[in-house]
């Protein structure tokens, strides 16, 4: 047994649960009035593909909003390990800061991470809708593994979005073109670069969003933030050669799939940002004009921008005097 | 003999430091333990080997899930003596000294 057909196996309820919910919207758009066999229909369904996924990881991203609220309170903490290694830049000073910080966030059940399984998870999904458009392409009539019949793969494989076949590459479009292609696959390539083009700038908006906006100023001084950023730079070629090799039907997967991450960062960005962050700052000032433009509608004095407490309690009970112990103990003024 | 015995191990581990090298920025940091998961894969692989670093790293990874409270957590120390790992992360057979 080869290693290809262990990961076969692997990928099998993958296939079949992809190939259901592709099918199920390719039905549904069909049945709503669009050409069964237009490649439009076949992006659509991978969109809502896009969507069911996604939809899925919601409530792990509200997990992740909320346990960035409860990090406020660990901040006083995080800075007491800060300033023990500040100056500090060698690697064993950094590791052990790392492990310093990583051990507090278990200690409080809390952590600014999300984890690698939802992302990791999400790699089988995209391997074996690159195998589902593969089989479409180069074998339609023997079908899927589950719901997509062969009639299905065969309108897939051949579906074309303004003549451009799906499943073509830029690759194997330039490929053609140099043994005088068609008109089609003029298309492939040009339609291809635009998704690659489209890919590279919402990843790269995505990464610089969080790089140069949600991010304490302790970490942008680490040398790690540093390399960081160079890779940023450096990303973009990485999907021009990657994007050489995916099918179209794959690289809309990957655009709408980023998109949405693209959003998603931006409202986790906007509404619970790292304190100290740019974004964080934003936010107090947004949050500010906010109050003072309401303040302003209800017509109070500008001159007041101290909040007063709403209704300062009367008590009509006589103050009784407490002793010196037990205003101490309490807290209370003495009377 | 043992280079040879070491080559599963090196083929992961060059494909570790790519993965680490080129996909993992994608994601910025995003695991709940120290040392990252993909760097306890590699350095699981070192110490214990391909199938049992695999399974180790495979554990790890589902272990790094939205529940999970994170934390230190190292892979075990396992490599022998007679092997040394390399400024690159690879594992050799150790020099003897003198031959």
């Amino acid at each position: 047994m080869g290693i290809v057909d262990i990961f076969g196996y692997v990928l099998w309820p993958f296939k079949w649960v992809i190939e259901a919910i592709l099918v199920g919207f390719h039905g549904f758009w069909s049945a709503i009035g669009l050409d069964p066999n237009d490649g439009l229909t076949w992006i659509l369904s991978i969109l809502g593909l896009v969507i069911v996924v996604r939809s899925a990881l919601i409530p792990l991203f509200v997990r992740q909003i909320k346990s960035q609220r409860k990090m406020l309170e660990l901040a006083p903490q995080l800075k007491k390990i800060q300033e023990k290694y500040k100056g500090k830049r060698d690697q064993f000073s950094r590791e052990a800061m790392s492990r310093e910080t990583m051990e507090l966030y278990r200690h409080h059940g809390t952590s600014p991470f999300s984890s690698c399984l939802p992302l990791v998870a999400q790699m089988p999904i995209f391997f074996s809708l690159f195998q589902v458009l593969e089989t479409a392409q180069r074998n339609p009539n023997a079908g899927g593994v589950g719901l997509l019949t062969p009639a299905l793969a065969n309108s897939f494989g051949a579906s074309k979005l303004f003549g451009a076949p799906l499943h073509e590459t830029i690759g194997s479009g330039v490929n053609a073109l140099g043994k005088g292609g068609t008109a089609g696959d003029v298309l492939v390539v040009v339609i291809g670069i635009f998704m690659v083009a489209l890919m590279t700038i919402t990843q790269f908006v995505t990464q610089l969003q969080i790089m140069s906006k949600n991010v304490s100023p302790e970490t942008k001084a680490s040398p790690m933030y540093r390399q960081q950023r160079m890779l940023l730079y450096v990303l973009p070629l990485v999907f021009i050669f990657s994007g050489i090799a995916f099918p179209l039907g794959v690289m809309f997967y990957w655009v709408f799939s980023n998109l949405w991450t693209m959003g998603q960062q931006f409202i986790v960005i906007r509404n619970s940002p790292t304190p100290g962050s740019e974004a964080a700052k934003a936010r107090e000032v947004r949050l500010a004009k906010k109050a003072e433009r309401k303040r302003e509608r209800s017509g109070e004095p500008l001159e007041a921008p101290v909040v007063e407490a709403p209704h300062p309690k009367v008590n009509t009970q006589r103050t009784q005097p407490v002793g010196r112990a037990r205003a101490k103990r309490t807290g209370e003024r003495r009377a | 003999m043992k280079v040879l015995l070491l080559l599963p191990r090196n083929i992961e581990i060059a494909v570790l430091r790519f993965y680490r090298a080129v996909i993992s920025p994608l994601y910025g940091d995003v695991c709940r333990y120290h040392p990252s998961c993909s760097r306890y894969a590699l350095e699981a692989v070192q110490q214990s080997g391909a199938v049992v670093g695999t399974a180790l790293a495979v554990w790890r990874v589902l272990r790094c899930n939205p529940w999970s409270r994170g934390g230190v957590d190292d892979p075990p120390a396992r490599l022998s003596t007679s092997y040394r790992i390399t400024t690159h992360g690879f594992v050799r057979p150790a020099e003897q000294p003198g031959g």
